[in-house]
Formats: structure tokens, C-alpha cells, sequence
């Protein structure tokens, strides 16, 4: 296990800095393929390791634990399958890149560090390889260096910074209050805490922040468009497939270790999961770029994941349905992510641009490049024998577990009706949406005929074999997945499911019966209804796709921006400013009083006298003006004092 | 035997000062700074291998006063810092003062600072530490004023003010104190715990401990006597601002260390108005300063205001007299000396190659110096308090170091802390971000020698290395018998 893991963290950053010294170009490449490789290859090892630690005490000051449980084992083994897949799809995507080398040691760095975050065994790992893992991230945001892609790098950036200094006041209350971050030792320690329960949750709270930034919970996900946009294609594909997993790992953490079964925790959670569902889903109806469609598909399907992740608290001992769900809709969600977003970065590549106008039409007659777009869409929308079906069904019926329980119980259980049906809602916006973006990239013609032409003469040479290869063969795994539900899924739920809970559970959900079918038919009819009404009447208009979205409602630049980099500055400064120069003023007023009348304080050009305050002649009269001469004064009577006292103590 | 090593260790830097004067070929000088520079270094160190804690001990009957010197564990810990950082910057400013109109006197009083302040470091009385105190000033104001330009005649005169200010305020306090000896036992000569325990304060000892402590705390930049640092420090010479931000600052932090834990004992303050009063001050200094050093266009000013904000950070965990803040404030003393030498250094690398001195003069530098600005990068890194570098592993130690312990100030200062560190990335950040990011007008690569990189390099290797492995050094201040 120690090798392993270190191993697994310390290779890829080691190969990283040696893949940047040999400087731009293919054999850069060549060695990043062959880590990835290696890297998938060692973490398929850990499977071996289950259940092993490992503690490096005094790392970092408080020491770093690591531990390999099963739904550990499988982020790792998910992360550095997507790493494999984006890794070799880098290589012809970044070839004419001047500086492929430093996007290789900052994607080689980001796989150590989320390596790292997965298999931490402590709050403290966590926060330390999580924040690592923003900072590596950030120059593949930052890697085309366009003004757009800075200004997006820079976002991202804030969110790290602010949202991991926020985690960390959470950290340090919780170490004060509990004396432990241990993910094992957590749960006990809350229970036995005598003070204020209060002030736990509060600390959950904010230790939440930077994770919930990086999974882009409402209202914290304004960075998300622009660093999915600007960011290149295999790199969004990892934000989106994975590190944003890495966000939804420390969630589980605090929710499976610290507030295991507490309600309050179960409803927050919930309540911004739906919301983060409804938003996501409602933005990416509204818009009219490819990336960015994906991107807000993706806070819209952890809006789901979160929903699972609430229910699991909520539902106690009883979870197993809330965890299966969870963990499958974040593997579908990875998987899912890396195929379209790859497959984007195939329109990108040749295009450079991704607003819907230009890019309408550029899959007619790309039957490869189409279905390995079909079967991730069709996966996330949940249409049944895709693998997003499985997983949506599983959380669909944990709420309506809950229901029942509440029910059972006597208790009103209104608010997670509402939940349901938000639900199903915010899943027929997952059906409206990728049904915009399929048929305008693969069924509708450019309204421009010459470009429909050039894009119908590059049908059969778009991209190479290997390209092919990798899309579609992660395509198939879509409707496998989804076919062989209790062969492949349940086996998944299975190893990852022993974090959440002691007992270890093999459910039997009949996937494919009327009830689970009806969840899947109602947000079909609903995505049917919002694709033909919402989307074919609002936002396709006449002169093509236009955002319906009002500019006013952008958080990010009207609200965050002026309040953090102007509002509160300018506040914080005239603050600071009038309290660091009161001495300043003191000794101004000072030098009013003791120089009332007198001539002006003389600076000479020269380094003649040892800082002159008259213009006077130099000479024995000129020595009475330096400060010189004022020093030895002072030194006198310095001396005087010392010898009063040595003469006083002598006398007395 | 440890004679032998205390005289080598002032009388080295002292006698190559006078050198300084004489030597006119300037490889030679070169050569003789560093080599006294390393040699009073390795002194030290043989000195501080020493087990005896005294080595001078003149006592003044009836005066009331006697000069101590020698290492005890405390003392040794500043004097190797010192050193280290001395001989570090030394190294960097033998291309940085190649072009120079008078070397040999900036080396001189560079030696004669450093020999104050190892004087400093081995003081065991208050009044041996208050007689280099004043030294330590006097000598340093040459480095101030070493460009004679009419602004830093000025700054000199202010870091002057402030100085003796505040070594009046701490002479009063030091008067007071004094008082209380007795014949048998001078109660300001340094011992473990102080002299004070059992005693309940009255209202004047309190007064006395407020101005001794606020006295020492100008050298530390402690509001509202902090003005001197971000006059004094864009004027000097590069190395100058290094050790004077790094290492001056930190005499202040000694000296409040010694009055507290070897003098009064902190039973003596705490749960006192002074307490309080000294934590709100520190507190308030940690925005103050994060908040000017964002609003700063002038790249040594900011790294100033920056410094300011830094060190009150030691003074808030020295302040809060617990033991894990204690521990955590002397690691930020080696964090900081170490970052904040290795921002002047890339600071003055960037001021001697290309002339510029204001923020945005500075798109693209990280293409003409890449080696520099990947140091600069880690090392704000390390000071905004990313993982894994050095400066989270105190952060973490400061901010837990007070809750549940002090009142309301332990959460409170966490809370300042790193809204402190949020805007140190606002500040420190962006050089970064245009540097490297952004291509400036000439692209051209400039080729600073070892002289410059090597102590860059030391310098950041260092943080990313103690930030992953703090265990020796933590083991090293946990060991100080203060923290027992």
C-alpha cells in the first residue's frame, strides 16, 4: 500500500516535471501516454489493497492518512481511466500546441494530486491534496492564454482560493472543537461532543464551501461556463468527467463520516442539490454554445448526484438505494462527460468556434462522430437501457423510500413531493437539452449553405483512428452499462458502497418495471414538451439559436465582481488607511508644533553631512545642523540619565 | 572553547567591516565579505553546538544592571536564522551592488548589522539586549540611506523616528521593570518562565509590560508604529530591504518573546487589558497591512505593506500565550524570514536587470526570467498558506492555536487570518499571472548568474521542503524550554 500510493500520487508529478524539461512537441506526448497508462494500470492494484492505510505523520505539519476502501479504489480507478482516455486524445488535439509541454506537466500534475484527494483518509489530506489539485488545474484552464481564457483562469482561481481559505476556517474550527479530522474517528467524536452542536454544523458548512464550488452548487458555480469553454477540450473533459468528482468526494465525506444520519445536514444538502439541478438544467436549455450546454449539464446532473448524496443523510441506516444511486449517476456522469466533451473537442478542433449558428450541421454524415455523441446523450437523459437510466431511478426511488417512511411515520412529507416532482422536472430539462444540441449538431443543416457544403465534404477524414477508436469505444460502454445493469452497475454499487455504510447490501431493484419505467416516461414527456415548446419557440428563432438567458441575471458580473473586487476592497482600504496613518498624523501635527515658525527642514542634494535640517554654512556651525549632532545630544543625555540613577542608587 | 567561537563570532564581521574600507579591488572584496559572512555562520553554529549557556556574564552591582551574553535555545534559533538569511542575501547582492558607487561600505554595516543582531540573539539581559538593539538600529539606518537620494535621507530619518520612539517606550517599560530586582536576584537578566510568576500585576508593572512590549513591537512593524517599514524598504538596496524585512523585523518579535516568556512569565499578562490590547493591535496590523499591500502599484512597497501584515501574524500567536501559538509564531518566524528574503531577492533580481519597480511594469518577466519568477511563485505560494507549502503548516498552528482557549480573539484572529491570506493571493498572485501569462512588449531572456539563482533557488527549495517535512523543525521549537 505505501509504495502503491505513493506511487500512484508521486509518479505522474515526477514524469510531469520531466516531461516539461523535454520541451514541446511529440516525444513530450509519447511519455504522457505511456504514465496514463501505467497509472491506470497501478491503480487496477489497489483493487488488491482494499481496506489497507497508510499514515505519513508529520507531512504538512498535522501528518497525511491515506486509506483504500472500495468507493476510494474506484474514484482512483474511474480518475485514471479518464486520464488514459484524455491523455492519448491530447496527443493529435495539441500537436500544433507550442506548448504542449507545459499543458502536459500541469495535466500530469492534477492526476497526482486527485489521486491524492481520493484516497485521503482525513479531512486534512483531503483539503491539502484538493487545494493542490485547483492550483494544478488552473494553467490548463489558463492554456490558450486568450483574454477570455484568462479572465475565466481567474475565476476559477478566486473560487480555489476564497472557497479553500473558507473550507479552512472550517477545518480549524472542527479540529478545535472534535480534536480529530480522522474520517473514521469523526462520527464518534461529534457524538460524544458535549459544547454546541450549532457550532459543528456551522464548521460543516464552511468546510463545504470549496467543495461545493468545485462541484458548482447554485450559487457557487459562475466560474463553470468560461473555464469550461476556454479550457481545451480533453482538459474540460477531466474538469467535468472528474475533478469535479473530487469535489463530490469531500461531500461524502462530510455527509457518510461526519453528519451520518443527521437531518438538518440531509436537507441542505437536498435542498441545494434540487435547486443546483433546476438551475443547471434551466441555463443550459437557454444556451446557444456547445461547451457551455455541457457545462451547465453538468452542475445540472451533480445537481442529482447531490439530490442521492442528501438522501443517504436523510435516510439513516436505511440508505442503500440514496448511496447506489449517488456513486453510479457519478460514475455514468464521468463517463458520460468524457465522451461528449471529447467529442465536442472534435467540432472545436476544426471549427475553433462553438456557438450553435456555426457549428449547426457539422455531424450530418459522420455516423461514427454520431453515435459516439448519441450514446452519452441518450445515457444522460435517462432514456432506459442507457446506463443514466440506472442510477436516475435509483435516487428517483430513494426520495420515494423517504416519502414512504414519512408516510408510514405519520409525518407531512409535502416538501419531498415537491422534491420528487422538481426531480422529474429537472430530468426532462436533461432530455430537452441534449435533444437541442443532438439535432443541431447532427440532424439540422447550416443556414449557411457553403459552410453546410465544406463541412459535408470533411465526412470520412475528421479525425484520426484513434480518435475514433477511443470515442466510440467509450461510447459502447454506454448502452452496456445500461443493458447489464446487475452484471456491471450493481457489481460498481457493490465495491463502493462499504464508505457509506457497515453493512454491505446487494439490493434487487427490478430496473425495468412499470413503476421505475413511468419515473423515465414522465421526464421523457416533459423534455418533449420543453424541447418543442421552450426550445423550438424561444430559442430558435428565425435568424437562429439566440440565448433567451437576461444578461441581467449574471451573478458572476453583477453581483460576485463589484462586490468582492470593488465594493469590499475600496471599504477594507479606506479602513486600513485611516488607521495605518494615525501615527502618521500624530507625528505631523507634531512637527507643526515643534516647527511653528521655523525656517523650512533643508534636504541637501548630497550625501555631504549626514542629513543637514539647515541651510547653513558647513563648518562648526554646520555640524549644529545635522541630525548628526541632534543624535549625540540625545546620546548625552542618555548617558546623564545613566549616571543619575547609578549616583541615585548609590545615595539612596 | 565556546569563547573561542563567541569572539570568532563578533569579531569576524567586525574586523572585515573595517576591511571593507580599505579593500579597493572589487573581487577581493567580494571574496572577503562572503568568506566573513560564512565564517561567522559556522561560528555560530559551532557555538550554538555548544551545551554552556553563558559565556560573558558582567554583572553591575548597585547599578542595577548587568550585560549577559550566551545562547540559550531561544537565542539560537534567531541567531542561526540570521545568519542563514545574511549569508544568503550577502550571496545575491554580490552581482546586485557590482555596478555600485560605494560596496565596501553597504558590506560594512551589512557585517556590523549582522554582528548587532547576533549580539542580539545571544543577549541573556534585558539590558544586554537593549544596548544591541540600539546598535542593531544605528547600524542598519547606513543600509537605509545608501542610496543618498533625497528619498532615502527621508526614510532613513523616519525608520530613525519610529526606531528610537519606540526603543524609548521600551526603555521606560525596562526602567520599571528593572525596580523590582532585588540584591540577590536581577530580575532582568533572561531566565526560562521569568522572574514575575506569583506576582499580581499592578496597574503600573501592566503600564510598563504595555510600553515594553509596544516599544519592542515597532521593530516588528506592530500598529500604529509600522510606517517605517514601507517608507524604509523600497529605498534600500534589494539584499538591504531582505534582511531588514526578514531579519530586523524579527529582532522585535525577540525582543517581545524575551520580555514576555524570560522576563514577566505569561501568567503575568494573561487575561489582562494589555493582552487584549496587544491582539487587537496585532489584528488589526494582519488586515491593515494585507489590505495597503493589495492597494500598492509599487512592487518593494507592496512586499513591505505585505511584510507589516506577516509578521503580526508571529506577534497575534505570541500574543495569544498559549503553547501551540507560541510554536506556530516561531515557525512563521522561519517561514516568513525565508519567503520574504526570497520575494526582495526576486524583487532586486527584477529591479537590476530591467529597472522596473512598479507592478504592471512587469507583463511577461516570467518569460525573460523563468527560473526567478517560478521561485517568486512558490514562495507566495508558501506565504498566501497553500499546501503543501511551509507557510500553511504555521497558519494551521496560529489559527487553532487560540480557539477554545482565549476568548472570542481565538476565532476572531483564524477568521482575519484568512481573510489575510485571501487578499495575499490578491496580491502576490497576479505578478504570477501577468509574468508568465501575458507577453509583454520585449521578450528577450535575461540571464541573471548563480549569484542571483542560487539563493532563490535555496530559498524556495526550502519552503516547499519544510512545508512537507516541518517534523525536525517543529521538533527543534517544541524542544525550547518556554514550550515545555
Amino acid at each position: 500500500m505505501t509504495i502503491l500510493t505513493l506511487l500512484l500520487i508521486l509518479l505522474p508529478m515526477a514524469a510531469g516535471v520531466a516531461v516539461y524539461r523535454m520541451g514541446a512537441g511529440k516525444p513530450a506526448w509519447s511519455v504522457t501516454a505511456a504514465v496514463v497508462v501505467g497509472e491506470f494500470v497501478l491503480s487496477l492494484l489497489l483493487l488488491k489493497r482494499l481496506g489497507s492505510v497508510l499514515e505519513l505523520p508529520g507531512v504538512c505539519g498535522l501528518g497525511l492518512n491515506f486509506s483504500c476502501t472500495g468507493l476510494q479504489a474506484w474514484l482512483c480507478i474511474l480518475a485514471a481511466f479518464l486520464w488514459l482516455v484524455s491523455g492519448l486524445f491530447s496527443g493529435t488535439y495539441l500537436e500544433q500546441d507550442r506548448k504542449n509541454h507545459r499543458y502536459y506537466l500541469f495535466l500530469l500534475l492534477t492526476e497526482g494530486a486527485i489521486m491524492g484527494v481520493f484516497l485521503s483518509a482525513d479531512l486534512f489530506t483531503t483539503l491539502v491534496c484538493f487545494e493542490t489539485m485547483s492550483f494544478a488545474s488552473w494553467p490548463l484552464v489558463m492554456h490558450r492564454q486568450t483574454p477570455q481564457a484568462i479572465r475565466a483562469a481567474n475565476s476559477y482561481l478566486a473560487y480555489a482560493v476564497i472557497g479553500g481559505m473558507v473550507s479552512l476556517m472550517g477545518l480549524f474550527l472542527l479540529w478545535s472543537a472534535l480534536g480529530t479530522l480522522r474520517y473514521e474517528e469523526l462520527l464518534t467524536a461529534y457524538q460524544s461532543y458535549s459544547g454546541d452542536r450549532s457550532l459543528i454544523f456551522l464548521a460543516g458548512c464552511l468546510a463545504l464551501v470549496t467543495f461545493a464550488a468545485k462541484v458548482c452548487m447554485f450559487p457557487l458555480h459562475t466560474w463553470l461556463p468560461g473555464s469550461y469553454a476556454e479550457a481545451p477540450s480533453p482538459a474540460t473533459a477531466l474538469l467535468s468527467g472528474i475533478i469535479t468528482k473530487a469535489g463530490v468526494f469531500g461531500i461524502f465525506g462530510l455527509t457518510a463520516k461526519l453528519f451520518y444520519a443527521n437531518l438538518r445536514w440531509g436537507n441542505l444538502i437536498l435542498l441545494f442539490g434540487i435547486a443546483t439541478a433546476l438551475v443547471g438544467g434551466t441555463l443550459a436549455l437557454c444556451c446557444t454554445d456547445l461547451k457551455k450546454t455541457i457545462a451547465y449539464s453538468s452542475m445540472s446532473q451533480i445537481g442529482f448526484i447531490l439530490v442521492g448524496t442528501g438522501m443517504t443523510a436523510l435516510l439513516g441506516e436505511e440508505n442503500h438505494m440514496a448511496v447506489w444511486g449517488s456513486v453510479l449517476h457519478l460514475t455514468n456522469h464521468s463517463l458520460i462527460k468524457l465522451v461528449l466533451l471529447l467529442t465536442g473537442g472534435v467540432i472545436v478542433y476544426h471549427l475553433g468556434a462553438l456557438d450553435y449558428d456555426t457549428i449547426r450541421g457539422f455531424g450530418r454524415g459522420k455516423p461514427a462522430l454520431a453515435f459516439a455523441f448519441a450514446m452519452p446523450a441518450l445515457g444522460v437523459m435517462g432514456v432506459p437501457v442507457w446506463n443514466g437510466y440506472i442510477s436516475k431511478t435509483l435516487i428517483h426511488e430513494s426520495i420515494v423510500e423517504y416519502i414512504e417512511e414519512l408516510e408510514r411515520a405519520g409525518e407531512a412529507a409535502g416538501l419531498y413531493h415537491a422534491v420528487e416532482w422538481l426531480f422529474l422536472i429537472a430530468g426532462g430539462m436533461t432530455v430537452g437539452y441534449m435533444t437541442k444540441l443532438f439535432l443541431c449538431i447532427f440532424v439540422e443543416k447550416n443556414t449557411n449553405s457553403s459552410i453546410q457544403a465544406k463541412y459535408d465534404a470533411m465526412n470520412g477524414k475528421y479525425a484520426p483512428k484513434l480518435w475514433i477508436l477511443l470515442l466510440d469505444g467509450c461510447a459502447a460502454l454506454m448502452p452496456v452499462l445500461g443493458l447489464l445493469p446487475h452484471l456491471t452497475q450493481d457489481n460498481i454499487a457493490m465495491l463502493a458502497q462499504d464508505y457509506f455504510t457497515e453493512e454491505v447490501l446487494r439490493l434487487n431493484v427490478h430496473y425495468f418495471s412499470l413503476t421505475n419505467l413511468k419515473g423515465a416516461g414522465i421526464s421523457l414527456a416533459i423534455g418533449a414538451v420543453l424541447y418543442l415548446v421552450f426550445v423550438r419557440g424561444v430559442v430558435l428563432t428565425k435568424e437562429g439559436y439566440r440565448n433567451p438567458w437576461p444578461k441581467v441575471l449574471d451573478l458572476e458580473e453583477r453581483v460576485y465582481v463589484p462586490l468582492l473586487f470593488r465594493v469590499l476592497p475600496m471599504i477594507g482600504a479606506l479602513c486600513a488607511r485611516l488607521a495605518g496613518s494615525l501615527f502618521e498624523w500624530c507625528v505631523a501635527l507634531c512637527n507643526r508644533i515643534l516647527f511653528f515658525r521655523y525656517d523650512r527642514i533643508v534636504h541637501p542634494e548630497e550625501d555631504t553631512y549626514f542629513a543637514r535640517y539647515k541651510s547653513d554654512d558647513p563648518g562648526v556651525r554646520g555640524f549644529r545642523a545635522q541630525i548628526a549632532y541632534a543624535l549625540a545630544l540625545f546620546s548625552g543625555g542618555f548617558v546623564c540619565v545613566v549616571v543619575y540613577l547609578l549616583v541615585s542608587n548609590f545615595i539612596l | 572553547m565556546n569563547l573561542l567561537f563567541f569572539s570568532g563570532m563578533m569579531l569576524i564581521p567586525v574586523a572585515a567591516a573595517v576591511a571593507m574600507f580599505f579593500l579597493r579591488e572589487r573581487w577581493l572584496l567580494n571574496r572577503v565579505f562572503t568568506a566573513a559572512l560564512a565564517a561567522t555562520l559556522l561560528c555560530t553554529l559551532a557555538l550554538a553546538a555548544c551545551p554552556d549557556r553563558l559565556v560573558l556574564d558582567w554583572d553591575f552591582p548597585g547599578l542595577g544592571v548587568s550585560l549577559r551574553f550566551g545562547f540559550d535555545g531561544m537565542g539560537r534559533f534567531f541567531g542561526l536564522l540570521f545568519g542563514v538569511i545574511f549569508l544568503l542575501s550577502g550571496i545575491f547582492s554580490l552581482e546586485y551592488m557590482d555596478h555600485d558607487h560605494a560596496p565596501g561600505r553597504y558590506n560594512a554595516f551589512y557585517l556590523l548589522t549582522l554582528w548587532a543582531m547576533l549580539g542580539l540573539s545571544t543577549a541573556q539581559s534585558l539590558a544586554a539586549y537593549y544596548m544591541c538593539y540600539e546598535l542593531m538600529t544605528m547600524l542598519s539606518l547606513p543600509l537605509v540611506l545608501h542610496e543618498a537620494t533625497d528619498g532615502a535621507m527621508k526614510a532613513g530619518m523616519k525608520y530613525l523616528g519610529y526606531s528610537l520612539f519606540g526603543a524609548s517606550l521600551a526603555l521606560f517599560g525596562f526602567f520599571v521593570l528593572g525596580g523590582y530586582s532585588t540584591p540577590e536576584t536581577d530580575v532582568t537578566n533572561f531566565t526560562a518562565g521569568g522572574a514575575f510568576s506569583g506576582v499580581t500585576p499592578s496597574p503600573v508593572l501592566l503600564l510598563a509590560a504595555f510600553c515594553l512590549l509596544l516599544g519592542f513591537g515597532g521593530k516588528a512593524g506592530l500598529m500604529p508604529l509600522h510606517y517605517w517599514l514601507p517608507t524604509a524598504h523600497p529605498v534600500a538596496p534589494a539584499p538591504a530591504s531582505a534582511v531588514l524585512s526578514a531579519t530586523i523585523t524579527k529582532a522585535g518579535v525577540l525582543g517581545i518573546i524575551r520580555v514576555i516568556y524570560y522576563v514577566l512569565g505569561p501568567e503575568v499578562l494573561r487575561g489582562t487589558w494589555v493582552q487584549y490590547a496587544l491582539l487587537t493591535l496585532a489584528l488589526c496590523t494582519v488586515f491593515t497591512g494585507s489590505m495597503l499591500a493589495y492597494k500598492e502599484k509599487l512592487m518593494k512597497r507592496r512586499f513591505a505593506w505585505s511584510t507589516v501584515s506577516q509578521v503580526s501574524y508571529v506577534l497575534f500567536g505570541v500574543f495569544l500565550l498559549t503553547p501551540v501559538a507560541l510554536e506556530a509564531a516561531l515557525l512563521q518566524v522561519v517561514f516568513h524570514a525565508v519567503c520574504k528574503t526570497a520575494l526582495f531577492l526576486t524583487a532586486g533580481a527584477i529591479i537590476h536587470h530591467t529597472g522596473c519597480t512598479y507592478v504592471h511594469q512587469l507583463t511577461g518577466i516570467g518569460r525573460r526570467m523563468p527560473v526567478v519568477m517560478t521561485c517568486y511563485t512558490l514562495s507566495s505560494l508558501s506565504l498566501i498558506g497553500i499546501p503543501p507549502f511551509a507557510g500553511f503548516v504555521s497558519k494551521w498552528g496560529l489559527a487553532t492555536g487560540g480557539m477554545g482557549v482565549v476568548p472570542v480573539f481565538g476565532v476572531l484572529g483564524a477568521a482575519v487570518l484568512l481573510v489575510s491570506a485571501i487578499l495575499t493571493a490578491g496580491y502576490l498572485l497576479p505578478l504570477t499571472i501577468k509574468g508568465f501569462f501575458y507577453s509583454g512588449e520585449d521578450d528577450t531572456p535575461l540571464h541573471p548568474t548563480w549569484r542571483m539563482l542560487v539563493p532563490l533557488a535555496v530559498l524556495s527549495g526550502a519552503l516547499l521542503l519544510l512545508g512537507l517535512f516541518p517534523h525536525g523543525l517543529v521538533q527543534a521549537v517544541h524542544s525550547l524550554p518556554v514550550l515545555g
